[in-house]
């Protein structure tokens, strides 16, 4: 779907009676494009299925690795507590294959992780074609509460894990403490 | 000078999995006496009342930050010489000067091993 040129300025006085029906067909014209183009949004379909599915996934990877991380950590500390002595091997052997079966959580997340992503991108590109569409430009004015988180994140250095890996290495940051 | 393994200390961190593995590490390097607080307040709420040989705590939490922690432990008459160790994923130069600045002594970026937390406890608490 094209871009749909709005017609020309309302506030010109239209001059003929042909000239005003013509400005009437052109809105009405824009009208049906412009349901067209919210139409093709399927915004029913998002909020409905779409966006609630995004929140239960990502609310189950939460969950999992939550759970993997208790289920791996727990082992980690029952070696760690194990007793010396002649079934030291297989207690720790027992506790290493839970180790191994709490990392099956990565199968399941990732799989979940893709759909979400999935729909993420599927809302990406039908937004980017109706903001075509439309000529869509973003409101004017600020959103108050983001400007309060981005005020609160300026005064405290709130900006959280570097991509890629610390910012500035361990080693850097020791020479600044030696 | 060797490390007293007795003195009490405080950890600070939201997630709770990470409380739990600076536990186990505290514990393999033979500290037994370690507590936990979620955010800055409630660490707060925990220094008044018992006083702690070294406090390990992170930066971003809520309501109260790691930062704001730090700041108001060196602002108070009482516990300003508490030593403090920040263990973060914030790694910007900024925010290692920051707490540099505000009286942090030592600064570990996360992720992180027990030989680092180990030579850092030593550093600070002065083995």
């Amino acid at each position: 779907m094209g871009s749909m040129a709005f017609p020309r300025d309302a506030r010109t006085p239209t001059s003929t009676p042909s000239a005003m029906i013509q400005e009437l067909l052109d809105i009405a014209d824009y009208i049906a494009k412009l349901r067209d183009a919210i139409a093709l949004l399927r915004a029913n379909e998002l909020t409905r299925d779409r966006l609630p599915m995004v929140h239960e996934e990502l609310g189950e990877v939460v969950a999992a690795t939550a759970s993997a991380t208790n289920a791996i950590m727990g082992s980690a500390e029952g070696i760690l507590a194990l007793p010396d002595g002649p079934g030291y091997r297989a207690a720790v052997e027992a506790k290493i294959f839970a180790v191994f079966e709490a990392c099956a959580f990565q199968d399941i997340t990732g799989q979940r992780i893709a759909k979400v992503a999935e729909a993420m991108s599927l809302l990406e590109g039908r937004l980017a074609r109706f903001s075509v569409a439309v000529k869509a430009r973003d409101a004017g004015g600020v959103d108050e509460s983001e400007v309060d988180r981005r005020k609160r994140n300026e005064s405290l250095l709130l900006n959280g894990p570097q991509k890629g890996g610390p910012a500035t290495p361990q080693d850097a940051i020791d020479a600044l403490f030696d | 000078m060797a490390l007293d393994l007795s003195m009490p200390i405080l950890v600070v961190d939201d997630y709770q999995t990470m409380v739990r593995i600076i536990r186990n590490l505290l514990k393999q390097l033979g500290f037994e006496d370690v507590d936990e607080a979620s955010d800055g307040t409630a660490a707060l709420a925990r220094l008044k009342g018992r006083k702690y040989g070294l406090v390990i705590s992170d930066w971003n939490m809520e309501p109260m930050t790691g930062y704001e922690l730090l700041r108001h432990v060196r602002a108070d008459e009482g516990l300003r010489t508490t030593p403090f160790i920040m263990v973060t994923a914030e790694s910007k130069t900024e925010n290692v000067i920051a707490a540099k600045k505000a009286g942090v002594n030592n600064y570990i970026v996360k992720p992180f091993n027990a030989a680092t937390l180990k030579t850092k406890i030593e550093a600070v608490c002065g083995a």
